[in-house]
Parts: structure tokens; C-alpha cells; sequence
């Protein structure tokens, strides 16, 4: 069997049973490794640190190129590779994506509007896991209300300088760069008025904040930009055309994400099963139901993306179906697994505790549960 | 409905409701082809417009002898008889009379297929039986009969139908489920046109946000069952184990509860005779009782998922090659 895979149009890994049976025996013969990712670390730095560590093996030996373009140092491929990938990955004992949650929601923009060039030199970067990626989006005062964020762009010389507080900024502390949405047009100008900046946070003028978050872990941070100087190659797309560029991720966030996102809620209900009895069945066909429900939906947002056709308002329900499956999983495990509410003992019940805290907020990030739903009865429903 | 695939689904769809419009289920059953569509089942798009029947017939509440056609189809499989001259009855066990025999659709002639586990299957000329009318509202035509084990004759022996069993309930639960999504689907469609109608306070109550999120509910359960089942048409024999149990169970489940959302959006209206909604509630109650109950499907679900330490085989969304 070859060790390190190649560009190919006939390579047969492209098919993605295929794929996957390889992928499982690569990480068959190596338990070691399995092991090592597989073991629970409520600690998030030592979690990133350990998934990284798995990344940068699934991209020497090429497993993480497949489903991107070979221009941006992929190996060709649908997204289907992809989501064959971390499926396997689940199932052998990955717990989670961790900052690599990115790969599925910011790197395909990254592909679909950066330069051939540019994409070439982060996409491999990120995969390797040596350069990660943060989402600026959200800000004190704008939320559900993206439209009306007030970060600044002002034209200087060929570039721009960029003002303004971002918060809630998925794994800035871990991320060289991050995606940030900043106006380039008129307080008034709402969507129209936005462009999209790549911005390196080790540039001058940027602070990062970590949250300490409810559920103990640190992901989220408030994100500090003053003055800072970025060239005219750091925008993303076209002046003024940042919004397309945030619905772009977001369709990724709400709608394929949730197939990434269900493979490890699976897997960690599967490792729960066995604090379940007869009185919790009936409970736990309907997470069952729940979960089945996601993976359909989402297979088919997955199926619709290798086919080029734009998910539009129709992430609204995969988004709103992972959400319902997260709570109904972690409702399941929390009313089996009583230490998760009362204390912690060991690492893998803490690290339970966690995600159950999770699930909580899932409603929350990447457009509330409302706005999903406002959006559904407006662009799918067409009510008054 | 669901993102893409869906495509071929809508396509039949449309062709299925316009064949039923025209001509009426039994009439349009004969139009497409649909008998012999059952011989190829093997074939995506003959598949795909088979389901399509089914989805069309719950929109419209109309009636056929086609779900007990698709139920007998793997046992004339197995002894060779033509598609179109057997319907299968349903076995139900009855609280009160015990296993009964549900007839769906007016059988038309066809003899009626009754299996008996254990005992093998018997073909019976429906005029020298007794059916016993149910009256179900929903345009549906139910005809109960009781069979006496002791006069039984098995026309087909028990090795052959225990070989046509599994594969006809899986056939009969998709059946059944794509009924469901159909008449869940137009139940919300007439409540998300009354709330666009209707006025209080001066304008439409479609446009207050509490109305418009118990709609767009509605729609999100209707998508999960057309997702589950465009997934289940598609992978056919290649689907994990069980996932017959899940289309079912999630169908009775979610169209039960799209009936209650569209109810409240209709207000007393919706709980009237004269208002159509208690026709697609009742149609969707029926279908629910047959081939396993929600309920009943999915506590069975969790047992078994719990025994068996596994939730289901998921590599088999990628077995089947490159996406369509």
C-alpha cells in the first residue's frame, strides 16, 4: 500500500467508500496514535494541541488533501472526501475537530474567493495544523444583526487600517489569522458597505482576549484592532462585497458543517450507550430519530455542495436539526450520566460536562435559532 | 425537498400529483406504469417514482390498492406471479379482537395476500371473505377481515414467504412513511395559506412572529422525514440495518407533530368537520398504526441500539460510490 498519496485523476481513493476503508486501515495500524487523540483532555489547549498533532500526520501522508482543489495544494476530490474523513476519524476516536471546526466553515471560502495563490500558501498551512484560522464576525453590538457592525476599513495608501472590536471569536487564541468583516462603506451602509480582510493577528494593533467560558474551556475571544495596517492583497473577494462573502460561511456554518459536527455527537452517544437501561429506550430512539435526521440532511447539503449547487436558505434546517439533535443527545447522556451535573471526577466525565454545557449554546452561535427560523418562514415558507 | 437528489424527487412528485389529479390514484396507478414499476425496483429513478406515488396520494388524500401492492411484491417475487393481481393485507394486532387484517384501498378484483408467520402466506379471493369496513376519516379506504388460523392454507409455503418477509415490511415502511411526509407536507402548506389570509389586529396573522416559527417548525419536521426518506430511497438494499424502523418511527413521529403546529395555526377552524386539516390528521394517525407504530418503533429503536452498543453502520453513506 502506498504511504503518501498523489495528484491523480485516477487515483482510486477519490471515491469515497474507498477512501474510507483506506483511511481505517491506515488508522488501524497505528494504535498508538489512536490512543493519544482518543484520550479525554478537558484541558482545551492541550485538546487543540493534540488534534493538531493528529493533523499534521493526516497531511504527510495526504489523507486531509483529499476534497481540495489541487491548485490550493489539495489532491482533488468533492467535499464527500471530506466528510468521509471525519467520519472516520469519529468513529476511531477522535472526540472533536477542535480549531479545525475552521476547515469545514472558513476554509472553503477561503478556497472558493481567495487568489489561486494566496489559497496555496494558507490551505496547506492550515491542514497541517501550523496556521490556524479565526472567524470575525460578531460585535458587542452586533449579533443577530451582523449587517450593522461598526469595525472600520479606511483606505491608506494601497491597503487599509483596520479599527474596532470583534467578540466571540471562535479560536482566536489559537489562530495566526483570522477572516474579519469590516465596513469599507458608510455607517448606513448595512451590508452593502462590508468587505471581507484576511488580517495576521501577530500583526501590530491586535490584541486577543480569551473568554473564560461558562463550560471551562476557551475557544471564544474578544478580538482588539487598533489602526492596524493591512495591503491590498488582505482583502478577501471584492471591496464591498463582504457580505457575500460572510453568507458563504455561513451556509458552510449552518449547512455542511452540521454533517462534521453530527459524526462526533454520534460517537459520543455511542460511548454513552452503556449508562442506559430499559427506562431510558424511548428516550433514546428519538435521539436516535434526532440524529438520523441531521445526517440525512446534512448528507444531502454535502451531496448539493460536490454538485456546485448553492445551499442558500436551506441550511437554515440542517442548522436547526444539529441543534435539536446536540440538546437531544446531551439531554440523553445528562439523564444517564448523572455525575455530569453533580460533579467531576474523572477527565472523560469532565470533558462530558463540557459539551453538555455545549449543546446548551448551540442555538446561539452561527445565527440564532430564531433567525433560522425567521428565515424559513420568509425565503422558504414566503409568509406576509 | 431536501438539497439536491431532491431534484428527481420533486420531478416525480409533480408528475404523481398531476397523474392523481387527472385520474384519480387508481386511474393514475395504471397512467404511470406503476405496477410494473415494481419490477424494478433495483433502478433508481423507477424507485424514486414509485416512493413519488405514495407522497402524491397523501398530498391529495387519495386512495389506492397501492401500498398492499408493494407490500405483496417480494413474495410474487419469489413465485412468479405478475405484479398486478395480488394485494397484501397488514397484520395489526388489535387490543381488543386480537391479529386482525388490514386491507388499504379497495382491492379491485385482486386476491388478497395474508401472511401468517409461522404458517407461510395465503392468496384469497376477497368475494369469499368477509371485510369489515372501518370508517377512517382521510379519504382512506379500510376493510378489516379476521382470519381463522384453523382453516388457513398457505398457497405460500413459509420458507418462501420467510425469505419475502423483511424485504416486504422494509418496501411497506417507506411506503407508508412517503404517505405521511405527503400529507403532513399539504396540512402545513393550508395552514401556512390560512395564516397569510387570515387577519386579526389588522393584519395577517402570518406576519406575528409566533406564527411564522410554529410554520417554519412545521417545515423543519417535513424536511427531516424527506431527508431520511430520499436517503432511504437511495441506498436501497445499501442502507444501514434498521433504517426502515427510523424512516417509520421519524414519519409518525414528525407528521403527528406537524398535524398539532398546523392545528394551532388554524385555530377552531382547524377542528371542524368542514375544514379539510382533520383529514390529513386522520390519514396520518391511520398510516402511523400500520407496520409499527411510532411509539412502538421507536422504543423498539432504542432497545435495540442500546444492546447492540452501536448506533448504526455509518460508513454506509459512502459505500455506495460517488454521489448521484
Amino acid at each position: 500500500m502506498s504511504r503518501t498519496a498523489s495528484a491523480d485523476s485516477t487515483d482510486a481513493r477519490l471515491d469515497p467508500g474507498r477512501y474510507a476503508a483506506e483511511l481505517a486501515a491506515w488508522l488501524e495500524e497505528r494504535p498508538a496514535l489512536l490512543k493519544e487523540v482518543g484520550t479525554p483532555l478537558p484541558n482545551g489547549a492541550e485538546r487543540v494541541e493534540a488534534v493538531r498533532s493528529l493533523m499534521a500526520e493526516l497531511h504527510a501522508d495526504g489523507w486531509s488533501r483529499y476534497g481540495w482543489p489541487v491548485e490550493c495544494g489539495g489532491l482533488g476530490g468533492s467535499i464527500m472526501l471530506r466528510g468521509a474523513m471525519w467520519e472516520v476519524l469519529s468513529r476511531y476516536g477522535l472526540p472533536c475537530m477542535a480549531a479545525f471546526e475552521h476547515l469545514e466553515i472558513l476554509a472553503p471560502t477561503l478556497a472558493e474567493y481567495g487568489s489561486p495563490e494566496f489559497a496555496a500558501a494558507v490551505l496547506p498551512e492550515f491542514l497541517a495544523g501550523r496556521e490556524l484560522w479565526a472567524q470575525g464576525f460578531s460585535e458587542p453590538d452586533a449579533g443577530s444583526d451582523l449587517a450593522s457592525l461598526r469595525t472600520v476599513a479606511v483606505p491608506d495608501g494601497d491597503g487599509f487600517r483596520i479599527s474596532g472590536t470583534k467578540v466571540w471569536t471562535s479560536w482566536a487564541r489559537y489562530a495566526t489569522w483570522c477572516l474579519v468583516l469590516a465596513r469599507t462603506g458608510t455607517p448606513e451602509s448595512r451590508h452593502r458597505g462590508l468587505t471581507a480582510f484576511v488580517v495576521d493577528l501577530r500583526s501590530p494593533g491586535v490584541e486577543v482576549r480569551t473568554i473564560r467560558q461558562a463550560n471551562g474551556t476557551d475557544e471564544l475571544a474578544e478580538v482588539f484592532f487598533d489602526d492596524v495596517v493591512v495591503g491590498p492583497e488582505s482583502v478577501l473577494g471584492d471591496i464591498g462585497g463582504g457580505w457575500k462573502i460572510a453568507m458563504h460561511i455561513l451556509s458552510h456554518e449552518r449547512g455542511t458543517y452540521a454533517w462534521f459536527r453530527h459524526c462526533f455527537l454520534v460517537q459520543h452517544l455511542a460511548d454513552a450507550l452503556v449508562l442506559g437501561g430499559p427506562h431510558s429506550d424511548a428516550a433514546l430512539g428519538n435521539v436516535v430519530l434526532d440524529l438520523a435526521a441531521v445526517a440525512a440532511a446534512s448528507y444531502a447539503g454535502l451531496r448539493a455542495h460536490a454538485a456546485s449547487t448553492p445551499l442558500g436558505p436551506m441550511s437554515a434546517f440542517t442548522k436547526l436539526l444539529l441543534c435539536a439533535a446536540e440538546q437531544a443527545t446531551y439531554d440523553w447522556i445528562l439523564a444517564n450520566d448523572p455525575e455530569v451535573a453533580i460533579g467531576v471526577q474523572t477527565d472523560e466525565v469532565a470533558v462530558r460536562r463540557q459539551e453538555y454545557l455545549f449543546s446548551r449554546i448551540v442555538t446561539v452561535y452561527g445565527g440564532s435559532q430564531q433567525m433560522q427560523l425567521d428565515t424559513i418562514a420568509k425565503q422558504i415558507l414566503r409568509l406576509p | 425537498m431536501t438539497h439536491s437528489g431532491s431534484n428527481d424527487h420533486d420531478d416525480y412528485l409533480a408528475v404523481a400529483i398531476q397523474a392523481i389529479a387527472s385520474s384519480g390514484a387508481t386511474g393514475a396507478l395504471d397512467e404511470l406504469g406503476w405496477w410494473e414499476l415494481l419490477d424494478h425496483l433495483d433502478d433508481p429513478d423507477s424507485r424514486t417514482a414509485v416512493f413519488a406515488v405514495f407522497r402524491a396520494q397523501g398530498a391529495a388524500l387519495a386512495d389506492s390498492a397501492a401500498l398492499g401492492g408493494i407490500i405483496a411484491h417480494p413474495y410474487l417475487e419469489e413465485i412468479g406471479t405478475p405484479s398486478a393481481s395480488v394485494v397484501s393485507t397488514i397484520a395489526r394486532n388489535h387490543a381488543r379482537l386480537g391479529m386482525v387484517h388490514v386491507v388499504v384501498g379497495e382491492p379491485a378484483g385482486r386476491h388478497l395476500l395474508v401472511d401468517q408467520p409461522g404458517l407461510g402466506a395465503a392468496l384469497i379471493d376477497p368475494e369469499q371473505i368477509e371485510m369489515r369496513p372501518i370508517a377512517v376519516a382521510g379519504g382512506m379506504t379500510l376493510n378489516e377481515l379476521v382470519i381463522d388460523s384453523s382453516t388457513f392454507v398457505a398457497a405460500i409455503p413459509e420458507s418462501v414467504a420467510a425469505a419475502a418477509r423483511a424485504r416486504s415490511t422494509r418496501l411497506g415502511r417507506i411506503a407508508i412513511a412517503a404517505e405521511i411526509l405527503g400529507a403532513a407536507e399539504r396540512a402545513l402548506e393550508v395552514a401556512a395559506g390560512y395564516a397569510a389570509d387570515r387577519a386579526q389586529f389588522g393584519r395577517p396573522i402570518g406576519t406575528f412572529q409566533a406564527v411564522r416559527h410554529l410554520l417554519a417548525w412545521g417545515r423543519t419536521e417535513c424536511v427531516a422525514v424527506a431527508s431520511v426518506l430520499a436517503t432511504a430511497v437511495h441506498l436501497h438494499t445499501a442502507a444501514p440495518a434498521n433504517y426502515d424502523v427510523v424512516l417509520k418511527a421519524l414519519a409518525g413521529r414528525n407528521g403527528r407533530h406537524v398535524c398539532q403546529r398546523a392545528l394551532q395555526v388554524l385555530g377552531g377552524i382547524g377542528f371542524t368537520e368542514e375544514h379539510d386539516h382533520h383529514r390529513f390528521h386522520s390519514r396520518t394517525l391511520a398510516l402511523d398504526g400500520l407496520l409499527g407504530s411510532s411509539a412502538e418503533l421507536t422504543h423498539q429503536l432504542g432497545a435495540q441500539v442500546r444492546t447492540a452498543g452501536e448506533l448504526w453502520s455509518r460508513g454506509a453513506m459512502f459505500g455506495s460510490a460517488a454521489p448521484r
